[in-house]
């Protein structure tokens, strides 16, 4: 039991540093979605030019090959330097690339992760659909092979930055008649495809980077099948490994940063009967107590790492981590509206921010599979409950 | 980096697990009423032959030579099986008296001759705890107790308990232990060690945070046993979501309180910037980790679970008695809020 770095883990820590230091843009992120797209593309061409492109994957297809703990090291020290969160870059660099690298052929890798690392492309997701959300694998966009094309016809839901994304990571449903888990199709899509049609969809906290798409006989080569046809069920689980594993330890150190810069709040925010909100106990308990949880979760991602460390993947202990941060984040954002009290109907006053965080906050307990089914994944594969 | 216990550590739980589990069945509990003397003289003897009581003291101070995170494995299994606080006192007790230069009591002491009640003040009363203590204190298992045991952040001292006047045993939310309520006026003590030589009230969190830790944990592990076998509407009742979600808010509060008391035996242990955070984070989830498992526990257990026939209602009294060991919920949680940011 040691939280100790060795000599060239410090030396890693400095470098990083210092690189970040040097490098990071000093301006922040644009709002809108075009601007953004060409911010995030423009950010990562600087680091895969500065070596720091693709930390987790392999150095064969790119990557840095960094081993757990530079890993580790590298993001505690990213998301410490204030440095631009993933953003549209998210799906290419920690869902589809890392699956096309476990699962796809030397062609798919040679022709789609470069152009990831480069910053030359956005990658979006099209798993959920309308009547398929918790229970994904009923899904029933539908494939149909012809010749050496799929045509594809239906539609997905919640795709995010799909309307600035090159290419997307697609569901479909290539064997209508095996049982449901066994007639799925893992496949690459270009964004700019005929037949397809995309949506935006407005969510309650102002943003639209959300969609629906829809499919009219999209053709795509069956060479973009990644991992075999009807076998995508299993392809997509392999993703869904890496997407609690390290990669969320980002937001993590933001959850840090949220909890300390709302404590400060609380210290020169006035209440309605002019003591310090800091003053009044249930807001200071609820303050430690959040505090305290926030701390728990760094424990529990540096114990989930040791542990993927020692057998060598991650287990549903990342579940648990997934909804102990999403659920926490929402308890945050409440607390933050009984602080900032009636200014909370002030959207664009100073603290804003707030209520805005709000908003958003129910995000967290629904994407990326919601609390409910997080609960259901510890209990039926962490504590053998059954199904 | 490596948050895990290492072989050597988990050989101590392993062994630790399966000399309670033989020697101390939880059964004995049951139906036995005051079982202070659960833990005889003899039964003390044979422990402190285990190396149990010195096991975190330095070998310069005939301890075991090993530090707070092996200490603090011992105390879950010593949680999770219902043993008395009194061995927190003993070992608090052993590392008082030794880290004072009374080395013939610390003997004593770890080879568990004496018997050390742990105190807690009484809300209202104003202590003072020094060379001299004054009072209004409650005294877990005064029952064969030769010295009490008190802590403040301000220091940690050890006094006979003949010199405080106490009350009868009286009757304790946890029927497995004895309280008495006791007054003191500026009693001499044995041994005052002053919190910035060693921090015993913190030592003390920790400790009993891992004893609350067993708890947790182990009413998670009844709940989880419970719903895979009793069935209703004709399939087991760990199918349904509504038990499955209760499961599963209880394993995330262990996950979440293992974690941190494996990050606070190590940044206590070092005098890091951040143990005193660290410690009172970790007590305060490890008071609502206790609690939420073994309350919703009963819950889990249906009308069996109210019944004295099963044990979980030990674990919902010993959890809220823990509570109270050296600062409860309140206390740290504002503690805590006045610390400095860490890293």
């Amino acid at each position: 039991m040691n939280l100790d770095f060795t000599p060239q883990q410090l030396q890693f820590r400095e470098q990083v540093r210092d690189w970040l230091q040097a490098h990071k843009p000093s301006e922040p992120r644009p709002e809108d979605g075009a601007e953004g797209r060409a911010f995030d593309l423009a950010w990562q061409k600087t680091l895969y030019t500065g070596g720091w492109a693709g930390i987790n994957w392999p150095k064969a297809y790119g990557g840095q090959g960094f081993d757990t703990f530079q890993q580790l090291i590298f993001l505690m020290e990213y998301a410490k330097s204030g440095a631009p969160g993933d953003h549209y870059r998210f799906n290419g660099l920690n869902l589809a690339g890392p699956t096309i690298i476990a699962c796809g052929d030397e062609e798919q890798r040679k022709t789609h992760l470069p152009p990831i690392l480069k910053g030359d492309v956005i990658w979006c997701q099209g798993f959920s659909e309308p009547s398929a959300g918790s229970d994904l694998a009923s899904l029933k966009t539908r494939a149909i092979v012809d010749g050496d094309e799929l045509i594809v016809t239906g539609s997905k839901i919640w795709t995010s930055w799909a309307r600035f994304a090159d290419w997307q990571q697609l569901l479909v449903r290539t064997d209508p008649d095996a049982p449901k888990h066994a007639g799925i199709s893992w496949v690459i899509n270009r964004m700019d495809n005929p037949g397809m049609e995309i949506r935006p969809i407005h969510d309650m906290a102002g943003g639209s980077d959300l969609h629906e798409v829809f499919y009219d006989e999209v053709r795509i080569p069956l060479k973009n099948i990644v991992g075999g046809i009807n076998n995508g069920w299993r392809v997509s689980m392999a993703q869904l490994s890496f997407e609690r594993g390290t990669a969320f330890m980002p937001s993590q150190i933001e959850t840090q940063k949220t909890i300390e810069e709302l404590i400060e709040l609380a210290r020169n925010t006035r209440l309605d009967d002019g003591r310090l909100a800091i003053d009044d106990d249930h807001i200071a308990f609820q303050l430690a107590k959040l505090r305290a949880e926030t701390r728990s979760l760094l424990a529990m991602t540096l114990l989930g790492i040791s542990r993927n460390e020692r057998s060598g993947m991650p287990g549903p202990e990342g579940s648990m981590l997934k909804l102990f941060q999403s659920e926490l984040y929402k308890r945050i954002t409440t607390v933050a509206l009984d602080i900032v009290g009636a200014d909370r109907a002030h959207l664009s006053g100073l603290t804003g921010r707030w209520p805005q965080a709000f908003l958003g906050s129910f995000a967290n307990t629904l994407g990326g599979g919601t609390s409910e089914v997080m609960r259901n994944i510890i209990g039926e594969r962490y504590l053998g409950l059954p199904k | 980096m490596d948050l895990l216990p290492t072989q050597e550590q988990q050989q101590i739980i392993d062994t630790a697990a399966s000399f309670l589990a033989n020697e101390f069945p939880i059964d004995q509990l049951l139906g036995a009423p005051n079982s202070d003397a659960r833990v005889s003289r003899e039964h003390l003897q044979k422990i402190a032959q285990l190396g149990w009581l010195g096991i975190g003291l330095p070998e310069e101070l005939q301890g075991v030579g090993y530090g707070l995170s092996e200490e603090a494995l011992l105390f879950v299994e010593l949680g999770r099986n219902l043993m008395p606080p009194s061995l927190l006192g003993s070992v608090l007790g052993g590392r008082l008296a030794g880290l004072s230069g009374e080395h013939d009591r610390m003997r004593s002491l770890l080879d568990g001759d004496i018997k050390v009640a742990l105190a807690i003040s009484r809300a209202g009363s104003e202590t003072k705890i020094g060379e001299s203590i004054s009072g209004e204190f409650l005294i877990y298992e005064p029952h064969e107790a030769d010295l009490l045991l008190i802590a403040n952040e301000g220091g940690a001292a050890l006094l006979p308990l003949k010199s405080v006047q106490t009350t009868e045993d009286d009757r304790c939310i946890d029927e497995t232990l004895g309280v008495s309520s006791a007054i003191a006026k500026n009693v001499p003590v044995l041994c005052y060690l002053p919190a910035e030589n060693d921090n015993l009230f913190l030592r003390g969190t920790i400790l009993v945070s891992a004893m609350l830790l067993g708890i947790a944990e182990a009413t998670l592990a009844r709940s989880v046993d419970y719903a895979k076998q009793r069935e209703q509407f004709g399939k087991v009742i760990g199918s349904f979501q509504a038990i499955k979600h209760y499961c599963a808010e209880m394993a995330v509060r262990c996950e979440s309180v293992r974690s941190m008391l494996y990050h606070t035996s190590i940044t206590f242990q070092a005098q890091s910037p951040a143990g005193v955070f660290d410690a009172c984070s970790l007590k305060a989830l490890a008071i609502e980790a206790a609690q939420y498992n073994a309350n919703t526990a009963i819950q889990i257990h249906g009308g069996m679970g109210f019944t004295r026939e099963m044990d979980i209602h030990l674990f919902v009294k010993r959890a809220q008695v823990l509570g109270t060991l050296f600062g409860g919920e309140r206390y740290h949680l504002r503690r805590l809020l006045c610390e400095p940011v860490v890293d």
